[in-house]
């Protein structure tokens, strides 16, 4: 199973505070750990929502509105995604990150194709292969 | 640039309601858009909060509390990642994205993805060569 390890954010993340090279160190190791277990599939770390902007829907009307947003603990900062047997390797995984002072890290299941049943016929399945695919060779 | 854009979660989503063929088949094709443009690097969908776990870290311990989690809104249902020229492009696709709750006020939310240039000196040469073997190493088990 795929699963979605996501960085809550915290007030620093969110000023703007980059790392230091002692912590891109831990944090390089901790991903070669991944990667060698073949766990890793992708991660990436995320801006200040000041760089960010969120579009809401309703009805046919979108309405948008520029970062900062102010909830901190509720923003993401980074995510993974890893390849484990069971949510509990993948928390097994997680305990092992080089974080602390409260940080949070959150995982969830991410959805298979045949997770969504009939509703998602050979055409869209086969539509969503082909376009998995092409998306793949852009990264 | 590249973009993380984030599907909020809904009281739907976090109940386990899956997509209709409606709704999955306006997302093939807002999907099949985004690959013909250039822009669409990866996306994926959520399963329920339900299924999923915290971890927090404090003072070297952790500890771990079960799903599922109570601020639907707070919560992602999924996302994609997005290779764009600037913020307003990625603002002007996600205007035309089907509404991906139905029925319900949705939201979606655009952040701006680190490049290894963004880090500075602090990510030395060393790092930086280990990031970009580790990227196309992960790259290779997609």
């Amino acid at each position: 199973m795929r699963v979605m390890v996501l960085l809550k954010a915290n007030q620093d993340t969110e000023a703007g505070v980059m790392p230091s090279t002692e912590i891109l160190t831990a944090m390089g190791k901790y991903n070669e750990e991944l990667a060698k277990a073949g766990v890793m599939l992708a991660g990436e770390g995320l801006h200040p929502s000041s760089r960010g902007a969120r579009v809401k829907f309703a009805g046919e009307k979108t309405a948008v509105t520029d970062g900062p947003f102010s909830e901190t603990k509720e923003l993401i900062a980074g995510f993974w995604l890893w390849q484990v047997k069971s949510m509990d390797e993948a928390i097994e995984w997680a305990r092992r990150a080089p974080f602390d002072g409260g940080a949070e890290v959150e995982i969830r299941r991410v959805f298979e194709a045949e997770d969504f049943g009939e509703a998602f016929t050979p055409e869209l399945r086969e539509q969503e292969e082909r376009l998995r695919a092409q998306a793949a060779e852009k990264q | 640039m590249r973009f993380m854009v984030l599907v909020k979660a809904s009281k739907d989503s976090e109940a386990g309601v899956l997509p209709d063929e409606r709704l999955l088949t306006e997302m093939g094709n807002y999907n099949e858009e985004l690959v013909n443009a250039g822009v669409m690097l990866a996306g994926e969908g959520l399963h329920p909060s339900s299924q999923g776990a915290r971890v927090t870290f404090s003072g070297g311990k952790t500890t771990v509390v079960d799903g599922p989690f109570t601020e639907a809104k707070e919560l992602i249902a999924g996302f994609w990642l997005w290779q764009v020229q600037s913020k307003e492009e990625a603002i002007e696709w996600v205007k035309r994205c089907p509404n991906p709750m139905p029925g319900t006020e949705a939201e979606i939310e655009i952040r701006q993805i680190f490049d290894p240039d963004d880090f500075g000196p602090a990510l030395t040469p060393e790092l930086r060569e280990q990031e970009e073997r580790l990227r196309a190493q992960s790259a290779g088990k997609h």
